[in-house]
């Protein structure tokens, strides 16, 4: 119905969870970083993501009122970006690259193997809210093409034949190094998943 | 002033300004989207680009150099030589032109803007009639996002002034761009809707049809209005606006450029205050009290029954019994000929200072565009002249405590306003005047006391200047034919003081001069480049 | 080793990233050196170098520092760490394998620049490496090599690494700085450069990882060794990379000058093509360069190049000049992407196209409209229904979006527009062939289906089943203008 405009006026029904005064103090971190405080932008979309697995509505406009904003900048950026999501993710993220050099090592059929086996398409989320998939251009790991990324992880040359132990795996999204937590959500916030 | 060369003609220009800005002033037609004179300049759209001479790097003669510059960001500099005719810039011209018709809908037939559209004009003169992409298009939404404004995003080609204008002028900021890419769109925060007091200008800054007034929405293809020069009737700030009508009906208010004032904007206060000239209950018949009963008065006889009352109440003692209110919604002409009108018969009448409307405190916004608190066109106006004329003279709330104490045999009393302006105390005490006579817009409380009422225009009916709080005094023309009944306030005045066939406004404000010469200094804004927008 | 690995002498499997192991290499010795010399004394060293950035421009390092303003209180050095160009990844090698070189170099060249903040921009997939440098950032600060009055000399300097969020053009040096005020990344408009006036309007540097990482290797090791390194106007080391299908693809550093044939084929680098295939094509520099013609076609005669014609055009030497004269934009990133012979070559069209429609920011008409056009063009001709037109109109569009200097703000247009242009100059034959394989009124049924109203129009019908339409922009009408 392309004729009729779509409400923009009103805010959305839900607005989805907001950001805990532990979220808000560890973006207050930053501040003294930078000049501006604008420039904790992103950043403070990182810790909210991780905190409650996506960017609502409502964080949108707590971030906006810690940054001294117009929410609307904080849409802004939140959609120029392909790391941010808009609407709930799954616990596990699968990203595959699909630029030149793992589309020619196969990035095509793994990700052909990953949609039929868990039967979602790009930016969507399994019903049980265990995993999430995207695509994403090329992630800078070309020499293990194709590549696969669970989360912070990386997965080098993988091949839809291992598809199964990977998405069987619980620790398939740990890191093996000491991990820095800066950018993370504040000790015990758990996001919200799924649907 | 810097010289320059465009085209191999040599132009003088104002110093600092780009390019750009320099080539339309001297006339000539250079597309341009995202540049505009009152914005910051993000030289996104690529439409304005020129070709320049340099130094050769090696040879360091001077020689065209193979590479297009933004002419809106280069700023003129003394000597340069630049050029658009060449076929390096009208190729350039030409596929930028096809790029915008990629996603565009091409649903000129239905767009409110078609007319007046740049994207149309610029297709016309430099581009094509459609893009050569033969694949789905892809389409954004519309999208309403504001009580006044309506967004076509598939028409948009993403030149970010709306953005710019909400950030820089408006210090609003609800439009942003979202995504990116191709899928680039301009959009609001949902909830947040586009309601700042400046909105309406981004529908006139939007060089396409993507942002539409509501109230304009489909009222009348924009070839069929004409536009008369005008001045804000509704602060005190005194903006130059443009008044679109067509068959003595307004369709809409826009910005008339002016340094001094406005630049280039307008509140949305003055943009939709002109609804009451189409008001419905508008009185639009003199009436005169017989008997306790008003009766129809032909404007014809209206002088001499005006001259004969004011002869009648003035004979005895010069006039020291008559008031006249005027109002600050009439124009500086008008008010000089009814104060000379009534001074002519009454020497010693009151001359009175109308009631002077005033809501919350004046606004300023980020670049300094002005909001005045005072909603009434004209009062130093009225101030000017009443102080010229000499004689007593006395305020609004003066005047209304005089009346209730039985003061003025004889009161003539100029309303004009929009709104109701007066409380029943006031017109209790104002009617104890014997012989009162109303001029006025609307039924008020006075009417029960009035022995004459007269039916007034509307300013977009009348024509005349008005003087601004900081004392620029402003000529506006007249737009609309009066209402079937209603006579123009000047002409009226004019047939009241028994001056020779039709009232004019510059004629009599040379009468006026001549008796008031600080009235001879007009301002008129300089008119924007033809090609400019 | 045939050649000696400098920046890369931590490169390998289970190498540690400590401080430890960097002091134990001769680490942070050069900076010692250089905070015993005057920032500008530093400046005009570098300078003598010609280290040419290694981020994609090529610009000589030194030259950018020496344009700061004399007179400047505060300045940033903003390292570029967005690496995104496909198929580069040298500097997430660097990264993860020797963090301890790039934060030696950013304190040299902060010094030299008297930075007092550093920030080092890195692209949000950066995971790993984000938690490997800022711990080796943890390490420095310990050891008094970052923050207050660095190793005893006076100078203070804070180093920050800011993650980015998925998008390339953060990668262009103004788009970066937007992205660092906390904006989207829409770059900006030159002059003013950032030299001038770049984060948050002071005066700022963006140099790349590996440029930076250069820096203490050529202060130890002096300006002859670095100068005898390279070829005429390219000295010194660079990490190059080599992916897709060959047998050891993976990031091995060589001087400047080496021959694509040699990076793809040399033992020490990319080892040959797996089942001993054919090489179609490669893009030597990332895929923002251009295309060359693989081995598969004729060797030229006498080793001539040619462009025009159907040969083999390896001998490409990966310097920041030679690419040039096989009409490519430069050297970029020198990470060669090969495609095998049984590729598809309209495969290949249309993951480039993508690439570039999806990672536009959709400033500049140009850049905005073009990129999406040619990627739904590509998208037809994949699925068969391409036109011979289609061929022209590529090139018009690459054309008129960025091979002229000055059509938009930055350089990813220019970058997408090299790849298609020359994958459509030098590939025509195949494309043809296959848009001649397809059914005869393919692209005329794809049309009717998407768009019907557009092949109706008067200009369209004809054009649209025409082989080799001829240009749309007719020369009445330039001339009318
Ligand atoms: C579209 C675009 C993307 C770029 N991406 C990168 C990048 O990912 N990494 C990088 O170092 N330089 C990138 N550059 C180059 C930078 O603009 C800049 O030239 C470089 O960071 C300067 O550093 P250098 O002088 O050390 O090379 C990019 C340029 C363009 C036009
Ligand atoms: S809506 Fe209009 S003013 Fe705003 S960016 Fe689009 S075309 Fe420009
Ligand atoms: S050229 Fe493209 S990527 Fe660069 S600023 Fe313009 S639109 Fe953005
Ligand atoms: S192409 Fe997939 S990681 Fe680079
Ligand atoms: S680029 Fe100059 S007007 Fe848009």
């Amino acid at each position: 119905m392309s004729w009729q405009a779509i409400d923009r006026k009103s805010a959305p029904a839900d607005e989805g969870p907001g950001l805990s005064d532990a979220v808000k103090e560890k973006i207050r971190a930053f501040f003294p970083r930078y000049e501006t405080k604008r420039a904790v932008m992103l950043p403070a979309l990182h810790v909210a993501q991780e905190a409650i697995g996506y960017i609502s509505v409502r964080a949108m406009k707590d971030i906006a009122e810690l940054l001294e904003l117009p929410p609307s900048a904080v849409m802004d950026v939140v959609t120029f970006y392909t790391h941010y999501w808009t609407h709930p993710r799954g616990e596990k993220v699968l990203m595959v690259c699909r630029s030149l050099s793992c589309q020619l090592m196969g990035a095509d059929k793994l990700q052909h193997a990953i949609e039929t086996k868990l039967g979602i398409k790009d930016h969507e989320t399994t019903p049980d809210g265990k995993f999430s998939f995207m695509t994403e251009e090329c992630l800078a790991a070309c020499d293990h093409a194709p590549c696969l990324m669970v989360n912070e992880r990386m997965h080098k040359r993988v091949t839809p034949e291992q598809l199964d132990k990977l998405l069987a795996d619980a620790d398939s999204d740990k890191l093996p190094m000491p991990r820095s937590d800066l950018y993370d959500a504040p000790h015990g916030e758990k996001p919200a998943r799924g649907h | 002033m810097p010289k320059i060369t465009v085209d191999g003609k040599q132009i003088e220009c104002r110093d600092g300004v780009p390019v750009l800005q320099a080539v339309l002033e001297a006339g000539w037609d250079v597309p341009h989207y995202c540049y505009h004179p009152g914005l910051s300049v993000v030289a996104s759209c690529r439409l304005c680009l020129m070709e320049m001479k340099m130094p050769h790097p090696q040879t360091k003669e001077m020689d065209w150099a193979p590479k297009l510059f933004p002419s809106c960001q280069t700023p003129v500099k003394d000597g340069m030589e630049v050029r658009f005719a060449s076929e390096g810039v009208a190729s350039s011209q030409s596929h930028v032109m096809e790029y915008y018709l990629v996603n565009h809908p091409l649903d000129c037939p239905v767009c409110d803007k078609a007319g007046e559209c740049y994207l149309q004009d610029y297709s016309e003169k430099f581009g094509h009639a459609s893009s050569r992409m033969v694949e789905d298009k892809h389409k954004n939404p519309k999208k309403d996002i504001g009580s006044k404004t309506l967004l076509y995003s598939d028409r948009c080609v993403v030149c970010s002034r709306c953005v710019r204008f909400g950030d820089e002028v408006a210090g609003a900021g609800e439009l942003r761009v979202i995504n990116r890419g191709h899928r680039a769109e301009i959009d609001v925060f949902p909830g947040v809707p586009l309601e700042n007091e400046l909105q309406g200008n981004v529908v006139d800054l939007c060089p396409v049809g993507a942002l539409l007034s509501k109230d304009f929405l489909f009222q009348q293809r924009v070839w069929n209005l004409r536009s008369t020069p005008s001045v804000d009737p509704t602060t005190s700030a005194g903006a130059t606006i443009w008044i679109d009508h067509n068959d003595d009906r307004i369709f809409r208010v826009r910005p008339r450029f002016n340094e001094k004032v406005n630049e280039w904007w307008i509140s949305d206060e003055t943009r939709f205050g002109w609804k009451y000239v189409a008001d419905s209950k508008r009185l639009n018949q003199p009436l005169q009290r017989d008997n306790g009963a008003m009766k129809p008065l032909r404007w014809e006889a209206a002088p001499e029954l005006l001259r004969r009352l004011l002869d009648e109440a003035a004979s005895a003692d010069q006039g020291v019994g008559v008031a006249c209110v005027l109002s600050p919604m009439l124009s500086c002409e008008e008010a000089w000929l009814l104060s000379t009108f009534v001074r002519s018969r009454a020497p010693q009448a009151t001359l009175v200072t109308g009631y002077v409307p005033v809501s919350g405190p004046d606004k300023t916004f980020p670049k300094g565009f002005k909001i005045s608190a005072e909603k009434a066109p004209n009062r130093r106006g009225v101030e000017s002249i009443i102080k010229a004329m000499g004689g007593p003279n006395a305020t609004f709330e003066q005047f209304v405590k005089s009346a209730g104490d039985g003061k003025f045999k004889l009161a003539y009393v100029t309303g004009g306003y929009p709104q109701v302006w007066l409380t029943a105390d006031q017109a209790r005490a104002i009617g104890k005047v014997q012989t009162l006579i109303t001029h006025d817009l609307f039924e008020s409380a006075l009417d029960e006391y009035a022995t004459i009422r007269l039916p007034g225009a509307s300013w977009a009916e009348r024509e005349g200047s008005f003087m601004n709080a900081d004392g620029l005094i402003q000529p506006f023309e007249r737009a609309l034919k009066p209402l079937d009944g209603v006579k123009s306030d000047g002409q009226f005045f004019h047939e009241l003081v028994g001056r020779p066939g039709l009232y004019r406004g510059a004629k009599t404000r040379e009468a006026m001069a001549e008796k008031i010469p600080a009235f001879g200094d007009i301002f008129v804004p300089r008119p924007e480049p033809e090609h400019a927008h | 080793m045939a050649y000696e690995q400098i920046l890369m002498r931590n490169c390998r499997e289970g190498g540690d990233p400590s401080i430890k192991q960097y002091k134990a290499a001769g680490g942070y010795q050069a900076l010692d050196k250089a905070l015993a010399m005057k920032p500008d004394e530093l400046v005009e060293f570098v300078k003598g170098a010609n280290l040419r950035g290694r981020g994609g421009a090529g610009f000589p390092a030194g030259v950018k520092w020496s344009f700061l303003p004399p007179n400047r209180t505060v300045t940033y050095l903003c390292v570029n760490a967005d690496e995104s160009e496909p198929p580069t990844f040298c500097n997430r090698v660097l990264m993860e394998h020797d963090p301890h070189m790039l934060l030696e170099g950013i304190i040299i060249a902060g010094y030299a620049t008297r930075t007092t903040v550093a920030y080092i921009y890195m692209r949000g997939e950066f995971t790993e490496q984000f938690h490997v440098l800022q711990k080796a950032i943890d390490e420095a600060y310990a050891d008094g090599l970052l923050g207050k009055n660095i190793r005893g000399s006076g100078y203070d300097m804070e180093c920050y690494i800011h993650r980015g969020a998925g998008a390339y053009v953060c990668g262009e040096e103004t788009g970066l700085i937007e992205s660092l005020e906390g904006k989207r990344g829409w770059p900006r408009i030159k002059p003013p450069f950032p030299a001038v006036e770049g984060l948050f309007h002071k005066p700022t540097v963006v140099n790349n990882v590996e440029t930076l990482a250069c820096v203490p290797h050529i202060l130890t090791r002096g300006l002859d060794w670095w100068n005898g390194l390279g070829t005429q106007n390219s000295k010194g080391t660079k990490m190059y990379c080599v992916s897709g299908p060959v047998n050891r693809p993976g990031c091995y550093e060589a001087p400047l000058g080496i021959t694509t044939r040699e990076l793809i084929y040399g033992k020490d680098f990319g080892g040959g093509m797996r089942d001993n295939m054919k090489v179609k094509t490669v893009a030597p520099g990332g895929i923002s360069m251009g295309f060359l013609r693989g081995d598969m076609f004729p060797k030229p005669d006498g080793g001539k190049v040619d462009v025009t014609r159907d040969c083999d055009e390896l001998d490409c030497l990966l310097d920041f000049d030679d690419p040039r004269h096989y009409g490519l934009l430069g050297l970029g990133t020198a990470a060669a992407v090969v495609v095998a012979e049984d590729t598809d070559i309209r495969d290949v069209l249309f993951n480039v196209t993508r690439f570039f429609s999806h990672e536009s920011c959709g400033q500049c008409t140009q850049c905005r409209e073009g990129t999406g056009w040619m990627h739904r063009v590509a998208a037809r001709i994949r699925d068969g229904a391409g036109r011979q037109y289609d061929l022209d109109l590529l090139a018009e569009i690459t054309k008129n979006m960025g091979m002229m200097p000055g059509l938009s703000i930055c350089g990813l247009p220019d970058g997408a527009a090299f790849p298609i242009r020359t994958l459509v100059q030098k590939f025509r034959p195949e494309f043809e062939k296959r848009i001649g394989e397809q059914q005869a009124d393919a692209a005329k049924r794809r049309i009717l289906q998407t768009n019907p109203a557009a092949y109706d129009l008067p200009i369209l019908q004809g054009r649209a089943v025409q082989p080799a339409g001829g240009t749309y922009m007719t020369p009445e009408k330039l001339k009318r203008n």
